[in-house]
């Protein structure tokens, strides 16, 4: 047993909060401040630029693809830091650097490795992914999906609908899960992952606005998308294995970066109960008070072991199953029970939206408290979660 | 990072599986809960020639030298079979206090003997108001001669009636501050000065008043420095709080391991009650909190090991083990129905615990103020 953080990555720490002090305006806030992160997608990708020049964007990635071969624990501490200081840019749209990467590593062509990591890892605009996996009628029923490709000579023709594609709107490129055999009896089996240029002719992206009005996500058309063969990613149908291998990689940041948000936050808090008065008290002598923000510190120590122990695992070769859906289902909960009970301790300021001269911590409780339910539905809901590890840890048998 | 045991600590837990498996099951936990002294000699006996007692001191005390995250992974499996006993209160409320605060006599003296299994040793600080608030301290102990006699009375005092010694946290003058002025006293246990008498609890563990009417003891027998002794209460109570977490980790897991099995064999409405999406979300989020309850308690321990105990890291762990461990008992007697709230079925053991291990060295509470202390509130 070891908890401690190697030189290497305390300096890590030290080198991104100095890099987060000269290159973030001086009031920006990024931790769940929703508004600024999806707004302003220029500043976005211009951090992504500065993160590849610095050699973080894609640090653990080798350096044949514009990696520095660093070691998934420096990831993780990078992954922290980032969620940290709110710096934007670090996911190349919602996936590139998180599995699109990876899992062209795994199961891409050279060819495909060499044209497309290089992209990702240079943080420009042309290197900017989605994910098209859920359709209407595959959510959590991920394998139900309808979108269709059928091969013609050295192309596929890819025709149907998906849903809740996230920053489609900026993407170059869409990470696209479809069916190419409906006659199989197991329907996970006729599954096929294939790269999708966004600038084809009959791909359609339209606008889905979430509940407090920002642009997110995107339902995406594709009419007769004619895709070469050549992008076809692993082998024809086996897509949903390519992908459930591919899982531990899509979830392993997922704690790290709760962590670093919540710490954050915690902190914003802690000070902001130090600062204000009511009554003639300061707010941090409230016993009631004083009992949130101890609860918060619990959750954060755990959401941090967990990312820790997870990135441990990987590192030791282990390909992690139920372990990224507990850390999804913590780091989730943790986000919940902050904003919350964040909530709860800036009182009516609560509600403020950022740019008032009401807001308190800079409406980031706001952000927190209207982002979380999202949260705790992208990339697998906490029922779904939980049933993974009822079955796959606990070997208990399927609910469904 | 590392989150593995080394082979040594592997083969340690092993080997306590395997001998509390056949030693304590829970057969003998409720012969013991019925029993007057509240544990078994010989396994007592047993359990020190295996080198338990002695398990963290040096080899010169009859030790075998071994770390304090070792101690966690033993306490651990005590706590899966939920062994009764003085162990606790021998080894993480005193011995490692007397290895610490002792001086060369008093650790020549007394950690042989405690590495033999041959005396039992407790920890008597609290006083009426139920608190660990060094301001509630009240016992006095007063000065006469090479002395110093000691009054008044202490409750939730662990195994007393077996004890051979008592650490004794007295008041031995008013200082400016609260914590000035204690002082940590081995008094003998068996002194026809002390009065000893049962409180009755529902956990069925041995827990006591103990009343010091005029009690000498020697200078000699201060621990650490006279007024100094709210230093080793704080180490008592740092220490004995991660061991504790340690207990309530194997205890947890042993719940979870009860009811997920029990999920999987009970059959309603023609299914495993398992495959119920509720039940596996009560199961899972079990999981989920044994896990952080495991990574908080390793952490901790690894601070003290290192020499550099952090009492965030330590309320922290007590904190969340306390609140999961009612959590889980609770969820876990759900999902068995009606039968887990049977006098036959081992989970009530577990669950007629849960405020006594959440008592020991600091109720949530009393960590939540630890820790918002800690974060500079």
């Amino acid at each position: 047993m070891d908890f401690k953080l190697s030189e290497k990555e305390k300096t890590l720490i030290a080198e991104i909060a100095k890099f987060a002090k000269k290159e973030l305006p001086e009031d920006f806030v990024g931790t769940h401040l929703i508004d600024q992160e999806y707004r302003d997608f220029e500043f976005e990708i211009s951090m992504s630029k500065k993160l590849a020049q610095n050699g973080w964007l894609v640090m653990s990635w080798p350096k044949e693809y514009g990696g520095q071969g660093a070691s998934l624990t420096e990831q993780t501490v990078y992954e922290m830091e980032i969620s940290y200081w709110g710096i934007p840019g670090a996911w190349m749209g919602i996936s590139g650097t998180q599995w699109v990467g990876p899992c062209l590593m795994m199961f891409g062509t050279e060819e495909q490795k060499n044209k497309y990591l290089p992209l990702i890892a240079s943080g420009e605009r042309d290197g900017v992914w989605c994910t098209g996996y859920s359709e209407p009628n595959a959510g959590s029923d991920l394998a139900n999906l309808q979108t269709r490709a059928v091969r013609d000579g050295d192309y596929y023709i890819i025709n149907g609908q998906k849903v809740w594609t996230s920053k489609a709107q900026h993407s170059r490129w869409c990470w696209l899960l479809v069916r190419t055999d409906s006659t199989v009896a197991k329907k996970h089996r006729g599954l096929s992952l294939f790269i999708v240029d966004m600038k084809s002719p009959g791909v359609t992206v339209n606008p889905i606005l979430n509940y407090y009005g920002r642009h997110h996500f995107n339902e995406v058309f594709f009419d007769n998308v004619r895709v070469p063969a050549s992008n076809l990613v692993g082998e024809e149908n086996r897509g949903w294995y390519h992908l459930m291998q591919a899982l531990a990689f899509e979830r392993r940041s997922v704690a790290p970066l709760a962590y670093g948000s919540s710490k954050r936050l915690l902190e914003n808090l802690v000070k902001y109960v130090k600062e204000t008065q009511r009554q003639g008290e300061s707010l941090s002598q409230i016993p009631a008070i004083r009992h949130k923000l101890a609860e918060m510190a619990i959750d954060v120590e755990i959401v941090k072991l967990f990312a820790y122990q997870f990135t441990w695992r990987v590192s030791q070769g282990a390909i992690p199953a139920y372990e990224s859906s507990r850390n999804k289902i913590m780091g989730d909960d943790v986000l919940r029970r902050m904003a919350i009970s964040g909530a709860e301790i800036l009182g009516v300021y609560s509600q403020v939206d950022p740019d008032s001269k009401w807001a308190r911590l800079k409406g980031t409780i706001q952000g927190a408290y209207l982002g979380f339910p999202g949260a705790m539905i992208a990339a697998g809901t906490a029922e779904v979660e939980r049933s993974i590890i009822a079955q796959f840890r606990l070997g208990l048998p399927k609910s469904y | 990072m590392d989150f593995s045991f080394t082979e040594e600590q592997e083969m340690l837990r092993t080997m306590a599986r395997d001998f509390l498996a056949n030693e304590c099951p829970k057969s003998k936990v409720r012969e013991l809960d019925k029993d007057e002294k509240g544990y078994d000699p010989q396994m007592w006996r047993n359990m020190a020639e295996l080198g338990w007692m002695g398990l963290v001191f040096p080899e010169e005390y009859g030790g075998t030298g071994a770390s304090f995250v070792d101690l966690v992974a033993l306490m651990e499996e005590m706590g899966r079979n939920i062994v009764p006993g003085p162990f606790f209160s021998t080894i993480a409320l005193c011995a490692l206090a007397i290895l610490e605060f002792g001086t060369n006599e008093q650790k020549a003296k007394f950690l042989p003997q405690i590495a033999k299994g041959e005396t039992i040793w407790t920890l008597a600080s609290m006083e009426q108001t139920g608190s660990y608030e060094t301001s509630e301290i009240n016992l006095s102990a007063r000065p006469d001669g090479d002395d110093y006699v000691l009054e008044g009375e202490k409750i939730f005092v662990s195994d007393a009636h077996v004890a051979n010694y008592i650490l004794v946290v007295a008041r031995t003058g008013k200082g400016k501050a609260p914590q000035a002025r204690i002082t940590v006293f081995i008094v003998d246990a068996k002194s026809p000065a002390l009065r000893i008498e049962i409180i009755p609890t529902m956990a069925g563990d041995r827990q006591f008043q103990v009343i010091f009417n005029k009690a000498k003891v020697s200078k000699n027998d201060i621990l650490g420095a006279a007024g100094g002794g709210w230093e080793v209460v704080n180490f008592i109570l740092q220490r004995a709080a991660v061991l504790k977490c340690a207990e309530i980790s194997g205890a947890c897991q042993a719940v979870l391991d009860m009811t997920s099995a029990y999920a999987k064999e009970r059959v309603q409405f023609d299914r495993p009650i398992g495959s119920f999406q509720a039940v596996q979300q009560k199961l899972a989020d079990m999981l989920i909190d044994i896990e952080a309850i495991q990574y908080l308690v390793y952490q901790a321990a690894c601070g003290i090991s290192e020499g550099e105990p952090s009492q965030l890291q330590i309320s922290v762990a007590k904190a969340k083990a306390s609140q999961a461990y009612e959590k889980i008992c609770i969820d876990g007697i759900t999902a068995h129905g009606a039968i887990g709230f049977t006098f036959d079925h081992d989970i009530g053991l577990y669950f007629r615990r849960v405020k006594a291990a959440e008592f020991a060295a600091g109720d949530v509470d009393l960590h939540r103020g630890k820790i918002a202390a800690e974060l500079g509130l």
